[in-house]
């Protein structure tokens, strides 16, 4: 057997001799293969924004789903294999209401996050079962504060001011930690998180396949932006980098 | 007068001094013959002056062997000078008395065309070769503390076997580059002989540099060798040999790799130094499109935009940019019969390769 796992990734519960969990890693390649979302928080609220690719004229850009309602103010953006999202979705949005049930009030968003991470963790751990091949950005307000956290395959759990996953991540976080700003507003989170998008789409980004999802802080509500207004912020994007590139195309030309 | 009349004579009766041949083969073959190897240099250089004597030869021209191997053929390398007779004072020599060791372990020795600044970017790489090359130049300087063992690791395609070319041709040295599969061998026992004979071979040469490329073939580490059925014998040689436990004076060992993690630990520490590199950035692949691109033997059209090029193509490596992309798009160009090579061309190159990772990924799996 040649390649650098020699037999440790057939089976997710072996370690290889250095410690690593291949499976789980692939897993994480999974994430990378789903489209770019991403999530940041503002001083009113915290914000999703995802890009669908949709690849053929005759998809009904509706059916596609990567933003979830999950209970009045939690929402979840996916990324990853989708079969695997519904899954989760169903067991988050089910979490929700065992929570309502029991405690008759709404879950927090962290403890909504570590129940998922838990599920998930599961899937590293025994035999016969694979590991979710999605990455989730759970956003929601509790207590009156927005909070934004990222899950991995592996089960493991971060909090974000901002954060990405799926195939732009990497250029999304470069955009985040070079503009990051504690107080951003909210209209600013939004233009920022569709610079990333933009960055990763380039000419391509069509306000038809953009979503843009949100909880603000006033109310606590999940609400999703009407497409109208999507339409707009996202030429006011392209026509911002149009601007752009003409200003250096200028600059070279002196 | 005197010096003319010497020249004259001379030019009359003009007589081969060196003689160097290469085997050439038979001119037909029915897949029986055996290939007739030289025993003894003395014997064979007599043997064959006695046939030939009094030919006249030059760089180029084949001579046969009519007794012992009817037909075998040599060529002429070098006739000093050329034009001359053989006569019984003619040293005869074989082009490299050590040819068939260089087959036996799969040498590969050329000469390049390529200087440090021939690879872009890569500063620490450069540095190190840079140090390599002075001690290769003058060794008296570091008595004792000289460059031994070097690891180039990154991903394929930076410029590691480039950069190993290039200190080549810098140096003026000899560079013995092998591919690590070529010394593994068939039978147990083989590998870690054919390592040390690399080192003998590169000792009588001193100075030059061995360039191992792909060592994660010899020198995986141990615990996953098991795995794959190798021996660990060749690591050992390896280490022993790297170890300089008998002193090799003058003989540098370069050593690419794309799997660094992969090697085994005995062998890593014994890398003095371990060089990365790194995939280009947006100046670096800007640099690498514009060189390559003077270097096109049709034009390139005015208004193509290197830097927009540049700036879609982050991950790649320079070898994608050159072969992938330059490449692709001069071909096609050709092959349209164009004067210069049009912007239209390198973004179709560019979609081409976007359109083949799209391919690989159902899209319908993934969102």
């Amino acid at each position: 057997m040649m390649g650098p796992q020699m037999g440790y990734d057939r089976a997710i519960t072996v370690f290889s001799p250095d410690g690593r969990l291949f499976q789980v890693e692939y897993a994480r390649e999974a994430v990378k293969r789903g489209t770019t979302a991403v999530g940041i928080i503002s001083d009113e609220g915290v914000v999703l924004l995802v890009d669908k690719r949709i690849t053929s004229k005759l998809l009904v850009p509706e059916s596609i789903e990567k933003i979830f309602n999950i209970d009045d103010h939690i929402a979840i953006a996916t990324s990853g294999l989708v079969a695997d999202a519904r899954v989760l979705i169903d067991r988050a949005r089910m979490e929700c209401q065992v929570n309502r049930m029991t405690y008759s009030e709404p879950i927090g968003v962290e403890v909504l996050a570590k129940k998922i991470c838990d599920h998930k963790q599961q899937y590293t751990q025994f035999g016969g079962v694979r590991p979710y091949g999605t990455a989730l950005l759970i956003a929601g307000v509790g207590n009156g504060r927005p909070r934004l956290f990222e899950t991995d395959p592996s089960g493991a759990l971060m909090e974000y001011r901002a954060t990405s996953i799926g195939e732009g991540r990497n250029s999304a976080m470069k955009i985040f930690e070079e503009r990051a700003d504690e107080n951003i507003t909210f209209e600013g989170s939004i233009l920022m998180g569709l610079d990333a998008l933009y960055e990763v789409a380039k000419d391509k980004l069509d306000a038809s396949t953009v979503e843009i999802g949100y909880v603000k802080r006033e109310d606590a509500k999940v609400k999703k932006m009407d497409p109208e207004k999507v339409r707009e912020y996202v030429e006011r994007v392209k026509w911002m980098h149009k601007e752009e590139e003409k200003d250096k195309g200028e600059e070279k030309e002196e | 007068m005197q010096p003319l009349d010497d020249k004259k004579q001379r030019k009359q009766d003009k007589k081969v001094r060196f003689l160097i041949l290469q085997p050439a083969g038979f001119p037909m073959t029915s897949g029986e013959e055996e290939y007739p190897i030289v025993k003894n240099k003395k014997v064979f250089e007599r043997y064959m002056r006695e046939q030939w004597i009094g030919l006249k030869i030059k760089k180029g021209d084949y001579l046969f062997d009519g007794r012992m191997y009817p037909g075998f053929a040599f060529e002429v390398v070098i006739a000093e000078p050329e034009n001359s007779m053989i006569d019984e004072e003619t040293t005869i020599l074989l082009e490299d008395d050590t040819l068939e060791e260089e087959k036996e372990v799969g040498i590969q020795r050329r000469e390049y065309d390529i200087q440090f600044k021939d690879v872009i970017g890569q500063d620490l790489a450069k540095k190190k070769c840079k140090l390599i090359k002075k001690f290769l130049d003058e060794p008296e300087k570091f008595r004792g503390w000289e460059p031994r063992n070097v690891l180039f690791y990154g991903p394929a395609g930076t410029g590691k076997t480039m950069m190993a070319k290039a200190l080549v041709s810098e140096t003026n040295v000899n560079l013995i580059g092998i591919n690590a599969t070529n010394l593994i061998g068939e039978h147990v026992g083989e590998g870690s002989a054919n390592i040390h004979r690399l080192y003998d071979y590169a000792e009588k040469d001193a100075p030059c540099i061995i360039f191992i490329d792909e060592i994660d073939a010899i020198a995986l580490d141990r615990r996953y060798q098991e795995l794959r059925g190798d021996v660990s014998e060749i690591v050992n040689a390896l280490i022993t040999e790297m170890d300089g436990i008998t002193d090799r004076r003058g003989v540098c060992l370069i050593a690419a790799t794309n799997m660094a993690d992969m090697l085994d630990s005995a062998i890593k520490s014994r890398f003095e130094e371990e060089i990365e590199f790194r995939l280009p950035d947006r100046k670096e692949r800007l640099e690498i499109l514009e060189v390559y691109a003077k270097k096109y033997p049709i034009s390139l059209s005015k208004d193509v935009d290197l830097e927009k090029i540049a700036d879609s193509t982050e991950g790649f490596s320079g070898r994608d940019l050159t072969d992938k992309i330059l490449k692709v798009a001069l071909h096609r160009a050709i092959l349209d019969d164009e004067k210069e090579v049009k912007t239209e061309y390198l973004n179709c190159a560019l979609e081409e390769l976007g359109e083949k990772k799209r391919k690989n990924v159902p899209d319908t799996l993934y969102r």
